[in-house]
């Protein structure tokens, strides 16, 4: 799975994937979102759109994010939710954790 | 089982793109399979052999054995290994708490298909999938 990741003003930081986002690639996405948010980019926008498939250790490694984001005043926000990922959020229950924005301006908005 | 498709090997983390790869070999091959179905299969085998790899005992030394068939109304996978442990099937019938890290892996692949079955057979982990095609 490719990262690629885009630092913004107020904090955000943004983070497109592509590929596949399973337990092989899931420990990268961690390392990547704790970077984030310790170097002062608590608002991390995940944008899903490119990738092709997500199992139960990318969705932890999601909900480890957030957890992380939200206790430095951040967030884990998603966009960009195909198909297959939205079905492995919904069955899970975790469509309303995560929350499915349409586009990334739409994730950051507030922030 | 005659399997259409097959895959053997350690089970170790790679091993999951190799399933996943033998899944888009499917989907070309079989393109009146409906991508639901495909990818709910998928979904269901890389959770149950991720927990393999994860929980798999001796740790990178399980081989695992992975079959497929494709047939009109079905797709149908044996997945069994020669990891000494027992899975925790506890599992399958109940999701942790919302913002646990892990622990959804065997309820997502129950969930994702019509029928999962666990059994122990001699020394190894046997599971058969069963996803009933949309089409059929």
């Amino acid at each position: 799975m490719e990262i690629e990741k885009t630092d913004r003003e107020r904090g955000i930081t943004v983070l497109r994937l592509e590929g596949r986002l399973t337990m092989v690639s899931a420990p990268r996405l961690k390392s990547v979102i704790d970077e984030a948010v310790d170097s002062g980019h608590p608002r991390v926008v995940v944008d899903l759109a490119a990738v092709t498939f997500m199992d139960s250790s990318g969705l932890g490694t999601l909900i480890a994010g957030l957890k992380k984001a939200r206790q430095a005043d951040g967030d884990v926000r998603i966009t960009g939710v195909t198909q297959q990922v939205a079905t492995v959020l919904a069955l899970t229950n975790l469509d309303r954790v995560l929350r499915a924005h349409p586009t990334v301006e739409a994730a950051t908005d507030g922030w | 089982m005659a399997g259409e498709y097959a895959l053997r090997g350690l089970a170790v983390p790679e091993s999951l793109d190799l399933l996943q790869d033998l899944l888009e070999q499917v989907r070309r091959e079989h393109p009146d399979l409906h991508e639901t179905d495909v990818s709910m299969f998928e979904t269901a085998i890389v959770e149950i052999h991720g927990n393999v790899v994860e929980h798999g005992h001796p740790p990178g030394q399980v081989i695992y054995a992975f079959e497929l068939e494709v047939s009109a109304d079905r797709l149908v996978g044996i997945l069994a290994d020669t990891g000494v442990a027992v899975p925790d099937l506890s599992t399958m019938d109940e999701l942790p708490h919302e913002l646990a890290e892990s622990g959804r892996g065997l309820w997502l692949a129950k969930a994702t298909l019509d029928d999962l079955q666990y059994a122990r057979m001699g020394d190894r982990n046997t599971w058969k999938l069963v996803r009933n095609r949309t089409d059929a």
